[in-house]
Parts: C-alpha cells; structure tokens; sequence
C-alpha cells in the first residue's frame, strides 16, 4: 500500500483489535463515508444518468452487499455449501410483506428485524441436515429448500395475502412523518436506509467473525474433529451459522423487495438467483468481508456497465448487450478464479503486498 | 516426580475396543498419575492412537471403564471431555489452516469464554474485555513457546516444526490437567527435537501438567517419561519406568522380532 505499520505501536491489546488498527485506514474509512453519504446522494455517479446510478446500481449494489455478506458468513467462514440463497430472501421478503399487512403500523426496523428471524428460523431447519452431512450432499439438501421454498411462495395464496397476481408489493408506509417505502417514497430516503442497514450490519458481522463465535465457525470450517476436541459442539456452531446468515439474506430480501424492486413475484428466489449469489461470494473471496463487498459490486455493476457502453458508445441494440454482457461476464468469472482461486479479496491483498515493496521487488 | 503416595489422575480399566471384527485394543488397563509424564510406546498399529482417542471420547469402547479425577467417567462426546480439562495434538497437524497464529491459540480458549451473540456482535464491553483478557493469556503462552515472530502468519504456510509448536500452544491455551501428545516429535530434526522435548518439560515442572504421549523416539522416551506403557497388537505388554521396559524381554521381542 501506499502507507505502511511503521511507527504506529499500540500500546494495549484493545488497540490492536480495533477493526481498523491503521490511522490510514481510518482515514480511507471517511473518504468512503463522505462519498457514500453526500457525493453520491447529490452528484450521482459520473458519466452515468442520476436515476438510473441510484436505483440500477447504488440500491441493489448495496442489498447484494448484504446478501453476500450472509452467504460468506455461512459458506465462506462455517464452511456449509447452501445453494437455498434465493429461497432464504424470499423467506425474509415474505415475512415483511406480512408483517407490514397485518401489522400496518408496525415500525420498518422492527418489521426488517423481525423478518431477519423468520428468515433465521427457517435456515436453522434446513441446516438441520449439515449436522450428518457434508460437500456436495449437503448442497442437494440445500436445494430442496430452495425448490420447496419457491413452491411454497407460489401455492401457499396466504403468504401474499391471495391477491390476484400472486405478487407482494409494497404499500406505502411511512416511519418517523418520512414514506420510506412503496410507490410514493422517494429514491434518496431509500438509499439512505439501505445505506445504514448495511453499514450496521457490516459493523455487526466483522464484530462477530472477529470474536469467539466467528472463531468457532472456522474452527468447524478448517477442522472439525480438532475443533471438536477444543470443546465445539457442531450442533451449536453449524446451526448458528446457519442461522446468522440466513438472518442477513432474510433482511436483503425485504430490503430488495420493498426498497428496491417494489413488486417482486416467487421468481425473484428462484434457483437463478442462488447462483447469482453463489458467484458473488466466490468471486469476492470466501472468508472475507472486504471480498462481499468487491464480488457484489463487481458481478452486479460490470454487466450493468457493459450494457450502458454497449448501448451508448457502440450503439448496439439492447437484447444484444443483454446476451453479449452475459458472455462477457462469464469469461471475466473464469479468467479471475484461474488467475486467482480465492477471489478478489485475495487479489486486493497481492497488490496490497507487493505495493509495499514498490518499487524495489526484493 | 512425586515419589511419595501418588494421586492417580486417570485409569483405564479392561478397555476392548473392536472395529467390526478388528479388535484394536483388547482389555488393556493403565493408569496416569498426577503431574508424570507418561508414555504410551509400541510398534506401528499397537493401539496408541486409539487409546488416545477412546480417552478424548472420539472412539467409545465396548467394554471398560475410564476413571477420571477419581470418578467414572459416563460415556462422553469429544466436545464433553474438552470440558473436564483434557486437550490433545495430533499425530498429523490438526491447525485450523486458514487462520493465523494467534487465532488458532485463541481458538483454544474457547471454552473459557462466554459472552452470547448480542456482546459479541457489539464487541464492546464485556466482550471486548473478554477479548483482551484471553489475548493476554495467549500472549503469554506464545511467549512461552517462542513463536512470537509468526504470530500474526497464517499457520498453512509454516514449516512443520513451528505447526507442531503452534499446535502444542493451542492445547496449552486450554490449561488443561490432562494433556495428550500423539508423537509430538514425529518427523523433527535433532534441533527441534530438543527444542520440543524442553518445552514438554518445562511445561510439565511449571505448570504442574500431567502429561500423556506417544513417542517412536525411544531416546526421547527413556529420557522424558516417568513411567512407560507398552502396547502391541492391541494387547499390554509391559508397564513401569524406563528402566524396567527397557529390560522387559516381551518388549525387546515385540521391537526386535523372535525367532520362530
């Protein structure tokens, strides 16, 4: 990096595991944050039209950031392989759109809360099956959540309050004088929302893969039997990161559905989006919060921008960027994992490593 | 060594463990005293290992009785017995490889930490008090083995001396009463042997640490263990102090071979 430990001693223990230890980081911490919070909000991104840099890439970038954070923390850091990602959203989504129906003045953050621990509940019984098995027949266990799941989503008419079209849609619903969500709310208390949410649940994640629970979970992941012996009962540690992490990809889907798409039928859970999910992880790196954030962005925002400069600079017809960006986007994927298996976090922390020596190379 | 009226830690009695038809140790009886260093030697195959692990509860013995601090010990899961104060290395490493140094001694204090979810989400007071508590510990240990300078290296990409190193730490990290070695010194070179054997004394004389291992290096064993059980095909051949094993006849026949 540009900057270096040098000279920074820390005197306590407490300073050393503090979550950025570096004066520098801190600093690149609050660019971020000013970018995120003002420039942003108020410029949009360059090149790009306001509108669509809100709500075609800011917005979802920033639900899929959750999204892959919940997938990390149960196949990155417990090692449990779930292809249910999709169905475990829908949970979470469902869950909202009830609570908000039924309870219609019950508080958005609650409500999303609440809706993370249905969602929760819901991982820890289909992770019921990790206690026996393991790999690849733990993923087809998996799949008959995601299958039964979306199945349940389409025929059981009282998760979406048997209305015509079988979809949930968010009504409008106000919190603290301010529409946050449906129809009339506007694009920038959206983003504001999602923001925070995922800034909190950020903070929340690192803070528990940091300490002795996070630690139990890759005790499971590296070495179970070892781990085992040090006294972790798999039950506790492989259910609770089940439950952990289908806690954030319930509050991810709410946040899709209700500050993001708006309406969303059982296809936006389907098996697709598992994988889409599934990509965003592997990519990003597994085992890394920093990873989340760079495979989201980066499997979200490429294809998104390959279309734009299809369309715009070649003036290639729409349908064709779709499919072309697909391609593209493909070989990218296979490029970077032959390059690099574990991802672009690790990617990022090569360069970070061999800039601290920049120039000189020995 | 405590010569005088011994306190027994741990005893085995008539321990048969069969796997399918194999039957991999047949009625051995043994008992570990407090504070010895106790070896358990024999031929490749002998049951060693699986001693080991029917004491750490990963194996459960068809017939036989495990007496712990006085007691019997029911029928235990691993996960119970780490709880009663015994920790263990492995034969082949068993680190948690995607973890640094420091995280793979912390881990050993898991148990000893206990603050839930919602504390440790907010890694703010009592969590982090925690935290910092059981670092200090950790350090210390770390200190203690000298392997300060790969504290913060991924163990994956240590030599196999300092995994060995890293791995005894990890199991000091639980203060344990009882401590297994399943052949703590297999493929070191002199160096690290001495390095190892030293460490395994010492932490013997300060700690107070009963200690169990299984050794093929027979100069390391006569030197270190207070007392010497011998197994082979399952079967115990001979048991008391080097001396006395070095001489046995059974025990020469079983490494040498006899005649037929």
């Amino acid at each position: 990096m540009f900057y270096k430990e040098t000279g920074q001693f820390k005197s306590r223990y407490k300073d050393e595991l503090a979550a950025f230890p570096l004066f520098e980081d801190k600093i690149g911490i609050g660019i971020l944050g000013v970018l995120t919070f003002l420039v942003i909000p108020l410029f949009g991104l360059p090149g790009l039209n306001y509108e669509f840099a809100m709500g075609a890439i800011m917005i979802p970038c920033m639900i899929f950031i959750i999204m892959t954070l919940g997938l990390n923390i149960l196949l990155g850091f417990a090692g449990q392989i779930s292809l249910g990602t999709g169905a475990f959203s829908g949970v979470g989504a469902y869950a909202f759109y009830k609570f908000i129906t039924i309870f219609p003045d019950i508080n958005i953050i609650i409500a999303l809360v609440l809706s993370g621990l249905v969602s929760a509940v819901v991982g820890v019984i289909f992770g019921l099956p990790s206690l026996k098995i393991k790999g690849f027949y733990l993923i087809v266990a998996t799949l008959a959540a995601q299958f039964f799941l979306t199945w349940a989503f389409i025929r059981v008419a009282w998760l979406y309050n048997y209305n015509a079209s079988g979809a949930i849609e968010g009504p409008n619903k106000e919190m603290f004088g301010i529409i946050m969500i449906g129809p009339q709310s506007a694009g920038m208390t959206r983003y504001y929302f999602v923001l925070v949410t995922l800034i909190v649940l950020t903070w929340l994640a690192s803070n528990v893969i940091r300490g002795r629970i996070g630690r139990s979970w890759m005790m499971i992941r590296d070495m179970d039997i070892a781990a085992e012996l040090i006294g972790i009962r798999p039950l506790v540690a492989k259910l609770s990161a089940f439950a952990f992490s289908s806690f954030y990809i319930g509050i991810a889907g709410a946040l899709m559905v209700f500050f993001w798409l708006g309406a969303a039928e059982a296809e936006s859970f389907d098996i697709n989006h598992s994988f889409l999910y599934l990509f965003m992880v592997i990519i990003g790196g597994l085992g890394s919060i920093t990873g989340s954030y760079m495979g989201a962005i980066f499997v979200w925002v490429v294809p998104v921008l390959i279309k734009e400069v299809g369309k715009s600079v070649f003036g290639f017809d729409a349908f064709v960027m779709e499919n072309f960006s697909t391609i593209l986007l493909g070989a990218m994927i296979i490029i970077i994992l032959i390059l690099e298996p574990h991802g672009l976090a690790r990617l990022w922390q090569i360069t970070k490593q061999k800039l601290r020596l920049w120039p000189f190379p020995y | 060594m405590n010569e005088k009226a011994p306190k027994i830690m741990m005893e085995v009695k008539n321990i048969n463990l069969r796997f399918g038809g194999v039957v991999a140790i047949q009625g051995v009886s043994f008992d570990i005293h407090e504070g010895e260093i106790r070896a358990i030697i024999g031929p490749n195959g002998a049951g060693k290992s699986s001693m080991l692990n029917v004491i750490n509860g990963f194996y459960h013995p068809q017939e036989g009785e495990i007496w712990f601090d006085g007691q019997k010990r029911p029928s235990m899961e691993p996960y119970e017995v780490a709880k009663t104060g015994i920790a263990r290395t492995f034969q082949n490493i068993a680190l948690f490889k995607g973890m640094t140094t420091i995280e793979n001694v912390m881990t050993g204090r898991q148990l000893q930490m206990n603050k839930n979810i919602f504390w440790q989400m907010l890694r703010y007071g009592p969590a982090i008090e925690e935290e910092v508590q059981h670092r200090k510990r950790c350090e210390e240990i770390i200190d203690f083995l000298e392997i300060n300078h790969i504290r913060k290296t991924p163990v994956g990409s240590l030599p196999y001396g300092l995994q060995k190193r890293v791995e005894l730490a990890r199991a000091l990290a639980m203060e344990p009463n009882l401590l297994l070695l399943d052949e703590p010194m297999a493929g070191m070179n002199v160096e690290e042997k001495q390095d190892m054997s030293r460490f395994i004394v010492e932490v013997n004389e300060e700690f107070g640490t009963t200690i169990a291992l299984i050794e093929h290096d027979m100069a390391v064993v006569m030197d270190l263990a207070d007392r010497v059980v011998v197994l082979d095909y399952g079967k115990l051949l001979a048991d008391g102090t080097p001396k006395e094993v070095q001489s046995n006849q059974a025990v020469i026949d079983a490494y040498l071979g006899v005649p037929h």
